[in-house]
């Protein structure tokens, strides 16, 4: 009986990694892969408002964690939040005099490095549920025009980008997460690919020859490059180390986002295609 | 396993589920966050025995990984074994029968469920699974699972309540029906 017991514990347990294995293959085929993405994307859309009511509730409480390990910024984020708040409020407004308000606030708000490309504002209702990647949850989905590959920016500069959308939600990759790969320049020194680490950790710019004149606090900013997935010009980092290499052949650069991807609340999604 | 077993074990998942978006991705810590469905999965296996750890742990896997946008199956898969090992020890606890051991082993379970869910990660060529990021998982995911084992073990137990096997043997509490 204990013999039986135990050949049926093995052949479900086989059964079960088998049917894993194969989920897990299927979502590497493109058909399959498709038919779950649309089944995460519905599930988003039922769990959405729940996310939203949660989050207007608990945002005090989860800011009491990350509070405590960001205490010495928060109060200046404050007043940058309070005054981006204000200004994506007038941009939802529809009429002529409020889209007016609203250009003059787009030119007041200084994000001179999206001018002229339609914004989205939207909410951060939600951090990654995975430990293992770097994603927010944005309020804004299809229904409202954001889309898969959208670039998103915060007061500062670039967040990341949209990585999946469903109808009510999307979630937006953050340049820091280790699959980023974002093409970037610094001033005129050269072209590179800024690499995510993983959160706490700097960014790190690929690419750079030894004789490059990278110095420390220059901005970073987006090439434009690499297909046109992000438009030039959008600060992403300053560089916050240089190192050189003994033979001087290749120099390790590192940079710090330009915008506290910690604390993030609002942000814009660009409507912006790659060309051709 | 009986029909209301299903219902019920659907039910914690979903419970659960919601719950790890709504609230615990939110209390953030390095970066991380307790991991209340891979703790459903060593408590399903701890409540009720190998094969039904095993089952609630796939349907948990199965559940988790619609939310992420990691490969899906890299849950269902972790998750199994996860439910399928606790279940195994469950049976070399059954003479102590003592709930803290029992939590405890559910603790150090969802840890080790983490950890191989990084490897199995980082197997199919996801990058950045192995790093920093896995020792912060794994404190938070481990702190996270000493404060929520006991209601999650006392959910799987209600979920696997009065249910028998295919040999006709009750699951008891902290017994071993092997």
């Amino acid at each position: 009986m204990a013999a039986n017991r135990r050949t049926s514990q093995r052949l479900t347990l086989v059964m079960l990694v088998l049917a894993s294995v194969t989920v897990l293959t299927l979502d590497y085929h493109g058909q399959a892969s498709h038919g779950i993405t649309d089944v995460r994307n519905a599930v988003r859309d039922v769990i959405s408002p729940i996310q939203r009511g949660v989050a207007a509730v608990l945002h005090p409480v989860g800011d009491v964690f990350s509070g405590t390990f960001n205490y010495g910024s928060l109060e200046t984020q404050n007043q940058q939040l309070r005054e981006e708040l204000g200004q994506i409020r007038l941009k939802l407004t529809a009429d002529a005099y409020a889209s007016a308000e609203a250009a003059r606030v787009l030119s007041l708000a200084h994000l001179p490095f999206v001018a002229g490309i339609p914004l989205i504002p939207a909410e951060v209702i939600d951090d990654s549920t995975s430990n293992f990647q770097s994603t927010v949850e944005l309020d804004r989905g299809t229904s409202s025009g954001v889309g898969p590959g959208m670039p998103v920016v915060a007061n500062a500069g670039l967040v990341g980008s949209v990585i999946s959308a469903s109808s009510s939600t999307a979630t937006v990759l953050l340049e820091t997460d280790s699959s980023s790969s974002i093409p970037a320049s610094v001033g005129a020194t050269g072209l590179y690919r800024v690499l995510g680490a993983g959160y706490g950790r700097p960014l790190t710019l690929d690419y750079v020859a030894g004789s490059t004149a990278v110095t420390r606090g220059e901005l970073v900013y987006t090439s434009g490059l690499g297909g046109g997935a992000i438009p030039a010009g959008i600060p992403l980092g300053v560089v916050r180390s240089v190192r050189v290499s003994p033979e001087g052949l290749s120099t390790a650069v590192t940079a710090t986002p330009v915008v506290n991807l910690n604390d993030l609340q609002f942000v814009d999604v660009l409507e912006w295609l790659e060309p051709g | 396993m009986t029909a209301s077993s299903w219902v019920r074990l659907v039910f914690v998942v979903a419970v659960g589920l919601v719950f790890q978006v709504a609230v615990l991705d939110d209390v953030t810590v390095f970066g991380a966050h307790p991991d209340v469905m891979i703790l459903v999965a060593a408590c399903a296996g701890m409540a009720a025995g190998p094969q039904r750890g095993a089952i609630a742990g796939f349907t948990a896997g199965l559940a988790a990984d619609l939310v992420v946008n990691l490969p899906y199956g890299l849950s269902p898969l972790t998750f199994v074994l996860v439910g399928f090992g606790t279940g195994l020890l469950r049976a070399n606890l059954a003479a102590r029968d003592v709930e803290s051991t029992e939590a405890a082993t559910c603790v150090a379970a969802a840890a080790a469920g983490t950890l191989f869910y990084a490897l199995l990660g980082a197997l199919t060529g996801r990058s950045g699974m192995l790093g920093f990021v896995t020792v912060y998982a794994l404190v938070v995911v481990t702190l996270g699972a000493v404060v929520l084992s006991w209601p999650v073990l006392r959910s799987l137990r209600w979920v696997f309540a009065g249910s028998q096997d295919r040999l006709g043997l009750a699951v008891p509490r902290g017994g071993s029906a092997v």
